[in-house]
């Protein structure tokens, strides 16, 4: 059965012109492929807990597409809604760094689009404050993202989230701010 | 009997407590001196005049932690933290705030309720009073002549302290103080000329004067009492105040607290923290309404329990002259220049 | 050397003026504490109160603070040094105190000093700054020829420093906070009522004088005051236990300044930055 799918996979990288006719041979490399991520999560033990705030109209909207066209993205960020990015306290960043969370990754729309009109404008300069904050106290300047994603920017999505699981991965654990209990 | 232990040694002593309990002695921080608890026998540093916080930390402390609960389970199953039963050295306290401790006890111990924390902690305490020096000058804040404590009181000390150039005496006051002096082999005896200094600075404390308003204590709770409704008074008093909170937390005989319920996730803890009168919303009650929404309420509030309401409660003034509050001020306000305003009205 | 006796001359005179003629009800300085060099602010409210107003170098407290005590409307002089006009202007642009209902009784001065420690006070916890941005009625003559020092610079020593000791840094001087919130009450741009750390609905911090707490309501402060803090230092000044919060509300400032092009509190027309975009604001803010 893992060959079909081996195959099947071969077949659709050929039709897509990422790969020759030849790679329909079989390397093991591209056996185990697929579940790399898998065996690399298992091996690597830190999974971390991010909390991603999402406004609704562009990157809810986005991860929503991102999941309809059944992209693969790790797991670990944890997505809650807003209506617009400039319903974020900077308040939530600081209570969700104590609470646990390894990271923070902020989605909006893009300046300009925002469906309100201005508030990803306000959003952005008072996220970079908050960014500047964090930076000065000392926490490490990767573990809080803002990113404007749109709403038809699936794939962008699943590879912000792919890049700051990584990073924070690389990271390790957020013990400044989180309250030891 | 009269020990002493020359100034240098002073860690030997330190030592030798700590192998008995917990010593809490003065140590220097970057803004002056404060009680912690010496890890370091080379940290008691007594080359201070006062502390910043209170030495009521020891007996009632910033915040204690009464039961651990999980949300969800029964109330039986939450666990009460106990006080911890090791005897406590409390090193180096000056006479005025020896004497808070007894007025504290009015609310903690005497007063019909008993509080078992802050009874435990104080039975388990020996308290080492420690003279004012008499060489150096006295700070312009301090008034505690006027609520009839001196500078080398040894009312309410287990054990008290006189510095002198060479050496530090010790006297046991009460048969606790007296008996752990004996059993403290890092001491030696004090001779005839030692103990005469001792004798005569106990004499001298008494001519050492600080800022005196001669307050017969019914007086001004009378007159306080006359007062109270003259807004015009109370307003230009509190003009300047910012009501924060500071000259309460570093008040030794402030007491009033909150008990809040800190519960993170599903596992919580009750506890107790120092709460302060002069907080905008102390008096904010779960109606929305606070009766004492202006600065000059909660400053008149404030003063008038300490010189009013006490005195007519318990018969004598929660206040002995530290000086703390005047120190702490970012406005640099004078408890004692308020009341000698208030006599004058 | 700035003459304190003739300013305190011309500000008993000003005040006089203006509390006889009626164009003030209350005159906003300072007057004697319990001893010189521990003045207080001081309100006059009539001329008889003017004899009580004094000005010496410890008159470091910023009486912007007081401005939002008084109901709206009410006409107010108030004595302000160079950093206090800031705190003036500040509240003026986020429509706290209206311009017209306001006489400014500015005091350019250098060698002002700290009553509780009697250190001298410059540019390392102040901004620096000796003469007013607004004023009325000047109290003595600008002062000009000054080096021009940043008060940024004492921020080196710590930007140098990694995440790590950085970090440190703070928690220690976080932990010895007492939350007495003079701090909060000291400045003149804390006037929230009720204050986010006094709220239940969400509890952001508990009471306990401890880390978690303590953290949540500094870092939360530092980014309450972004861009309006105007470098007075009254709430380093006002803390019990010394902690260097004019260092990070200094920071937050300069970065302010940085990304948005705008110094808090310098002219009444602006708007507050944090309640404002620009077209030419650019995402590399946010890298």
């Amino acid at each position: 059965m893992l060959r079909c799918a081996f195959f099947r996979f071969a077949a659709t990288c050929e039709k897509v012109g990422l790969a020759s006719r030849t790679s329909r041979a079989l390397p093991l490399e591209f056996f185990i492929a697929p579940y790399n991520d898998f065996i690399e999560r298992k091996v690597m033990s830190f999974e971390p807990k991010i909390l991603g705030i999402a406004c609704n109209w562009c990157t809810y909207t986005g991860a929503d597409l991102a999941g309809t066209t059944r992209l693969q993205y790790p797991p670990n960020v944890r997505v809650v809604r807003v209506m617009c990015s400039s319903r974020i306290n900077p308040s939530f960043i600081f209570r969700a760094l104590q609470f646990g969370a390894d990271g923070v990754l902020v989605g909006g729309c893009h300046p300009g689009d925002c469906h309100y009109n201005t508030g990803n404008l306000y959003a952005r300069r008072r996220l970079a404050t908050t960014k500047k904050i964090l930076e000065f106290a000392g926490i490490e300047q990767g573990r809080f993202r803002v990113e404007w994603i749109s709403a038809s920017e699936g794939n962008r999505f699943a590879e912000v989230i792919e890049e700051f699981t990584t990073q924070i991965k690389n990271l390790g654990p957020q013990t400044k701010l989180k309250i030891q209990e | 009997m009269l020990k002493k232990k020359a100034i240098e040694k002073i860690p030997e002593l330190a030592a030798a407590l700590m192998d008995k309990g917990s010593l809490l002695a003065p140590v220097k921080e970057a803004s002056g001196h404060n009680f912690a608890e010496i890890k370091d026998p080379q940290k008691v540093d007594l080359n201070f005049y006062n502390t910043i916080m209170s030495p009521k930390g020891a007996f009632f402390p910033h915040k204690e932690d009464f039961i651990k609960y999980n949300t969800g389970k029964p109330t039986s199953e939450a666990e009460q933290i106990e006080v911890d039963p090791k005897p406590v050295f409390l090193f180096g306290v000056r006479p005025c705030d020896v004497r808070s401790f007894s007025i504290m006890d009015i609310h903690f111990n005497a007063a019909g309720i008993v509080d078992p924390y802050w009874s435990q902690r104080r039975k388990a305490t020996t308290v080492f009073g420690y003279a004012y020096d008499l060489n150096q000058p006295v700070d312009a804040t301090d008034f505690y002549n006027s609520l009839g404590i001196y500078a080398a009181d040894t009312e309410g000390s287990d054990i008290f302290m006189v510095k002198t150039d060479k050496d530090l005496l010790l006297k046991g006051i009460t048969p606790k103080g007296e008996e752990l002096l004996a059993k403290l082999n890092t001491l030696v005896d004090a001779g005839g000329d030692d103990e005469k200094y001792f004798e005569e600075t106990l004499k001298k404390g008494k001519e050492y004067k600080t800022r005196f308003l001669c307050i017969d204590q019914d007086v001004i709770a009378k007159k306080l009492e006359a007062i109270f409704d003259n807004n015009d008074f109370w307003t230009k008093a509190s003009s300047a105040c910012l009501s924060c909170g500071a000259c309460t937390f570093v008040c030794p005989n402030c007491y009033c607290f909150d008990i809040c319920d800190d519960t993170m996730f599903s596992k919580g803890t009750r506890r107790r923290v120092w709460d302060a009168c002069m907080f905008t919303d102390f008096t904010l009650e779960a109606s929305g309404h606070n009766p004492r929404t202006q600065v000059f309420q909660r400053l008149r509030q404030k003063i008038n329990h300490k010189y009013s309401y006490h005195v007519k409660k318990y018969g004598v003034i929660s206040c002995v002259g530290c000086g703390r509050c005047t120190r702490s001020c970012p406005v640099n306000i004078d408890i004692y220049s308020i009341i000698e305003e208030a006599l004058k009205v | 050397m700035t003459d304190f006796k003739k300013i305190e001359e011309n500000l008993k005179k000003e005040a006089k003026r203006l509390l006889e003629s009626g164009e003030v009800t209350v005159v906003l300085a300072y007057g004697k504490g319990f001893d010189e060099q521990h003045p207080m602010p001081y309100a006059a409210k009539s001329v008889a109160d003017v004899e009580n107003i004094v000005f010496n170098e410890y008159c470091t407290y910023n009486m912007a603070r007081y401005l939002v005590r008084y109901p709206q409307g009410t006409k107010i002089a108030i004595a302000v040094k160079a950093a206090d006009s800031r705190a003036v202007v500040q509240l003026i642009q986020e429509e706290k105190v209206k311009r017209e209902n306001l006489v400014l009784l500015g005091i350019p001065v250098t060698g002002m000093k700290n009553s509780k420690t009697g250190e001298a006070i410059d540019s390392k916890t102040t901004c620096g700054m000796v003469n007013p941005v607004l004023y009325d009625v000047l109290l003595s003559e600008e002062i000009h020829g000054q080096k021009p020092v940043s008060p940024y610079d004492v921020l080196a020593e710590y930007e140098a420093m990694d995440n790590d000791a950085r970090w440190e840094f703070w928690k220690s001087q976080l932990d010895k906070c007492i939350r007495c919130y003079a701090c909060r009450k000291a400045c003149p741009m804390c006037y929230c009522d009720p204050c986010f750390i006094d709220q239940l609905k969400p509890k952001w911090a508990d009471k306990a004088p401890q880390s978690p707490g303590n953290i949540m309501y500094h870092l939360t402060r530092f980014h309450h005051l972004a861009g309006r803090c105007i470098d007075c230092g009254e709430c380093s000044r006002a803390c019990p236990v010394d902690i260097p919060l004019y260092l990070f509300h200094k920071k937050v400032a300069k970065e302010c300044e940085e990304m948005f092009k705008q110094a808090s509190g310098m002219s009444i027309e602006d708007k507050p930055v944090l309640v404002n975009f620009r077209v030419e604001d650019s995402d590399k803010i946010l890298e």
